[in-house]
């Protein structure tokens, strides 16, 4: 057993963690602050290959692995959770789904736009009334000729806001439940679709949070992902990849708020020593650091076991729900540690608290998660 | 043209040091190692002049040390270099700016570089020699501190930085070496695909008993780290004073208003 990172990983490490610190960090208070990342900015992550790092060469990505994916994306949300999580929901759930269920002329002719970032991805299956019970899927569509014609409603859906590409389920038949489901390759600068709304957020505040309405919008046939009933499937399929992503972003706020609070905590002198020489901040960095490995480890084997072609359902459940229990109660802790200056902007460890909640929420609530892991156990 | 590149890895400055159990330099547990500075502007310079050459044109990079420096090797040739030769010594720490500028030299004498790239100088040993000596003892021109690089037809037009602010512009001939200063360019990020494409690329392992035939000349007999920093530099004074250190101190020991 070897839990060192190999030469090549490091070397991605080390080159992505130089980007983060003298393009993002810089960048991630003004990015909450105004609701949205700069266009520069993602065209330069999109220039780094953040945006196709597993994804094939042949396609236009950078032909590396899963667990650099997680490295990625771990070390952008040390600095922006915002930025990682832009890049997470692009690749796991749109350039992901596509890789895997996709014809070769689907991959053909939709990847490379993604992986370069020409096109900004993202993941339909959320509704105002099917979140976690996603068989409940209310949006339908109806064969018109050579088209599927989508009506319907679509609600939180990250990197909505770019109108780039989009995998979108919707139900034929909705008494089928998730049977009726298939799953559909869309350019969302199509007619027929209108953004309701991009919601006001507590945290990832730079990431678009989108409310989509689709009257009579036409998708080629050629569209279709996969066979048709066959969406709900490609969703469970796409999700599990996709917490590996999730999971990677919340280690990636752990850490940054941690590297705050531990350098904090010696530069801060209270009582006439720095407050790490207390016994209290002392036992929370020990909690603290011990979750963060912990996540680590979880995060990194689930993408090793994607990367084996082993089954990982229950290790990308484990290491999501893990990972961002992990970063609630780090940013938390940080903040405590900070005093009164970490209830500041400033000192950024209350917008990593605010953007930390989030990732026990999305890409199925660890209420989910621990029912899929009980599941496993119990089969 | 066949050109050459010349990178340390080195620990990261910030690190707490402690002698190793000779006493004679750093223990290296614990520290994390990066490629020194001053040669990712080497890197970077060649890089752009082997893209300006095109065609034809072989960067080699080179690395003495033990298995760890593979890591720098790599991110070179993810930055662009087009091979590497990694000479394996596991006591590298342990020879002096004369040692390794012979292993060098030894290993590009019959390989007929034209131009030579190196860094200034290692950011922990700091002698500025190597970049110097390879170049004596290979017989070609040198500059050293170069802060601009322009190539054209077998010479070589480089501003130096001199002391206090000054510069100065030499041209040389090739085949030359040059040693590259802070502020000379802004090294590029290795991107995805290209630390992809740096997989493929050929790493020759050479033993560095096959070239160091020479002893060392200075023998470092004993290493002391920092005494604890206190809490930095406070500048006294009215505003204005304090506004002119602050530059003066910006301008010797950064590139941020160069």
């Amino acid at each position: 057993m070897n839990f060192e990172l190999s030469q090549d990983h490091k070397v991605l490490q080390s080159a992505v963690r130089d980007f983060v610190e003298k393009e993002i960090k810089p960048l991630a208070i003004k990015i909450d602050e105004d609701h949205m990342i700069p266009d520069e900015l993602v065209k330069k992550m999109s220039e780094m290959g953040f945006l196709g790092s597993y994804l094939p060469e042949e396609y236009g990505g950078a032909g590396l692995d899963m667990l650099s994916y997680a490295i990625v994306v771990e070390e952008v949300s040390k600095a922006c959770g915002s930025s990682g999580v832009l890049i997470s929901a692009h690749t796991s759930l749109a350039s992901g789904p596509i890789y895997t269920f996709g014809t070769e002329e689907q991959k053909k002719k939709w990847l490379p736009a993604l992986n370069t970032g020409e096109k900004i991805g993202c993941f339909l299956l959320t509704e105002p009334n099917a979140g976690s019970d996603a068989g409940g899927t209310a949006t339908t569509y109806t064969r018109d000729g050579d088209h599927f014609v989508i009506n319907g409603s679509k609600t939180f859906i990250t990197n909505g806001g770019y109108l780039g590409t989009g995998v979108l389920l919707a139900s034929f038949d909705r008494s089928l439940k998730h049977k009726g489901i298939s799953a559909f390759i869309v350019d969302l600068q199509s007619p027929g679709v209108t953004i309701l709304k991009n919601e006001n957020k507590m945290g990832i505040r730079g990431s678009y949070t989108t409310a989509f309405a689709f009257d009579n919008l036409r998708v080629p046939v050629e569209n279709l992902l996969g066979q048709e009933g066959k969406g709900f499937n490609i969703a469970m399929d796409t999700l599990n990849g996709g917490r590996i992503g999730i999971a990677s972003q919340a280690l990636g706020i752990a850490e940054g708020a941690f590297e705050r609070a531990l350098a904090y905590s010696k530069e801060r002198k209270q009582f006439d020593q720095a407050i790490c020489e207390f016994q209290a901040i002392q036992f929370k960095l020990a909690d603290m650091w011990t979750r963060i490995e912990t996540s680590k480890l979880l995060t990194y084997r689930a993408a090793c076991l994607k990367d084996a072609k082993k089954n990982y359902t229950m290790e990308s459940a484990m290491c999501k729900m893990h990972a961002s229990e992990t970063a609630t109660y780090v940013t938390k802790e940080a903040m405590q540690i900070h005093g009164g200056y970490g209830y500041i902007a400033d000192y950024e460890v209350e917008r990593m608290y605010r953007d930390a909640k989030i990732t026990e929420i999305y890409e199925g609530t660890n209420e989910v998660q621990r029912v899929v892991i009980s599941k496993l156990l119990l089969s | 043209m066949k050109l050459l590149v010349c990178i340390k890895q080195v620990p990261d400055l910030e690190s707490r040091f402690k002698p190793d159990a000779a006493g004679v330099w750093y223990n290296e547990t614990d520290l994390a190692f990066r490629m020194n500075e001053y040669d990712e502007y080497a890197v970077e310079q060649a890089v752009r002049l082997r893209e300006q050459l095109g065609e034809g044109c072989e960067l080699t990079v080179l690395s003495i040390g033990p298995d760890r420096v593979v890591e720098a090797i790599k991110k070179s040739l993810a930055m662009g270099c087009d091979n590497a030769a990694h000479i394996q010594d596991a006591a590298a720490y342990s020879k002096d700016p004369w040692q390794i500028a012979s292993i060098i030299s030894a290993y590009a004498k019959e390989r007929n570089f034209d131009i030579i790239f190196t860094g200034m100088q290692s950011q922990d040993r700091g002698s500025a020699q190597v970049g110097v000596i390879v170049a004596e003892l290979l017989g070609i021109a040198c500059t050293t501190t170069i802060v601009n690089f322009d190539y054209d037809n077998g010479t070589i037009t480089a501003k130096r930085e001199l002391e206090g602010g000054i510069k100065g512009v030499v041209k040389l001939k090739t085949p030359a070496l040059v040693t590259c200063q802070l502020g000379l360019n802004v090294p590029r990020y290795p991107t995805l695909p290209n630390i992809m494409k740096a997989k493929k690329k050929e790493i020759t392992a050479i033993s560095v008993a096959e070239l160091l035939k020479e002893e060392s000349l200075a023998a470092t007999t004993s290493f002391h780290p920092p005494a604890k920093k206190g809490g930095g530099i406070v500048l006294e004074g009215d505003i204005a004073d304090q506004v002119e250190k602050v530059i003066a101190i910006l301008k010797d020991k950064t590139a941020v208003l160069r």
